[in-house]
């Protein structure tokens, strides 16, 4: 019997999701919108590697200078800075046409992978290399990338814009990455009871169970993104406007409420709040 | 040797462009960029700093890369060679306190 190496990414619900991590040299879609915490993942991702799994790793943003990122990473407590001193981790920003560009088989990202012999990688985003590509260009870009990260041995997390109001969708689903991913991770802000609150779930992974059900999640300054239970009580959710789930204990309480309005003028329906 | 450090210091702080080219590795250790690229990210041309870069490849601060079919020509941050030179200048500093 063989058995495949797990990647975890140090959040142990995710990692109980995924029933055990993700697939070694997997390349992972984490795809969501905007503020939904996807670089906060990304940076959990190579930091909890670098420093707990001992699996040195590089951040590739072309979306802010990573001066921004040493930043962010820091109101969590993680120093990048401290672990790129210890060389165990890369942060490299650059443009999406140069990360694409190779030349007599050497690659942009080749030397940071020597440095510091990195095992994991995180692309943020997939959605900029999409900008700068049509759809077959990018389809075929999109393969070249994940197959050139699997060859060099390395597991990754590409980081994919997803419009709020629906799921895995736009360019990046147009361009065929989602068939090319191993696996794909969805974050989507949902508006439950006048609020809004972060929905995870996990779309798909390759050769491994996985957990399909849909978990709130949230992202705090002391541990970066932590995953809480179910949305119980409620259906619908991933449709944007959730709504509550006729439970039992919910019809029980319609029925004691419809008998009690047969002798009294009481509301017909009274629902849990 | 301070005469060597004081020349090394006049050539890395000898314009305004260098200083801000300066801050921006430093502060972005992993930026690699064309060298219109990295002038865009400091809100200039390619060709009002690419005499600076030139100066600062020369040192051996950044290296120069060709990537791509088209042999496009990237910089880089050289990390140890710029801790050999910030360690070089601390002593030269530490020197002339005494």
């Amino acid at each position: 019997m063989t058995t495949t190496n797990r990647v975890k990414t140090g959040i142990a619900e995710l990692d109980e999701m995924l029933s055990g991590g993700f697939l070694e040299r997997d390349a992972v879609i984490v795809a969501g919108a905007e503020g939904t915490g996807k670089t906060t993942l990304g940076l959990q991702y190579v930091v909890n590697g670098a420093t707990r799994y001992g699996e040195n790793g590089i951040y590739v943003t072309f979306e802010e200078l990573p001066d921004q990122i040493y930043r962010d990473a820091k109101s969590f407590g993680w120093d990048l800075r401290s672990l790129e001193d210890q060389d165990k981790l890369r942060v490299v920003c650059t443009s999406p046409k140069l990360v694409l560009a190779s030349h007599e088989g050497v690659h942009l990202l080749d030397s940071f992978i020597q440095e510091v012999h990195a095992r994991r990688i995180v692309i943020d985003s997939l959605s900029h290399v999409a900008m700068f590509l049509s759809t077959e260009a990018f389809r075929q870009e999109a393969y070249r990338l994940i197959m050139y990260l699997k060859t060099k041995r390395l597991s990754s997390l590409l980081l994919a814009e997803s419009s709020q109001s629906a799921g895995f969708t736009g360019p990046i689903a147009e361009g065929g990455a989602g068939f090319l991913a191993d696996a794909i991770v969805l974050l989507k802000p949902v508006e439950i009871d006048s609020a809004m609150r972060n929905a995870l779930a996990i779309l798909k992974q390759r050769g491994s169970d996985y957990d399909k059900r849909l978990r709130e999640y949230t992202i705090t300054a002391s541990h970066g993104i932590t995953i809480a239970g179910q949305f119980k009580g409620y259906d619908s959710i991933m449709s944007g406007s959730a709504r509550k789930t006729i439970t039992d204990e919910i019809l029980g309480s319609w029925t004691r409420s419809m008998g009690e309005s047969k002798g009294a003028s009481k509301p017909r329906v009274r629902l849990r709040p | 040797m301070s005469s060597e450090n004081e020349i090394l210091l006049q050539r890395l702080l000898s314009s305004d462009i260098k200083t801000e080219l300066l801050a921006l590795f430093h502060e972005n250790p992993g930026l690699v960029d064309t060298t219109s690229g990295v002038a865009l990210r400091i809100g200039m041309t390619g060709t009002e700093v690419e005499g600076d870069v030139r100066d600062f490849v020369e040192l051996g601060l950044l290296t120069k890369r060709t990537l791509g079919e088209g042999k496009t020509e990237v910089v880089q941050l050289n990390r140890s060679r710029d801790r050999e030179i910030q360690a070089s200048l601390a002593k030269y500093f530490r020197g002339l306190k005494k």
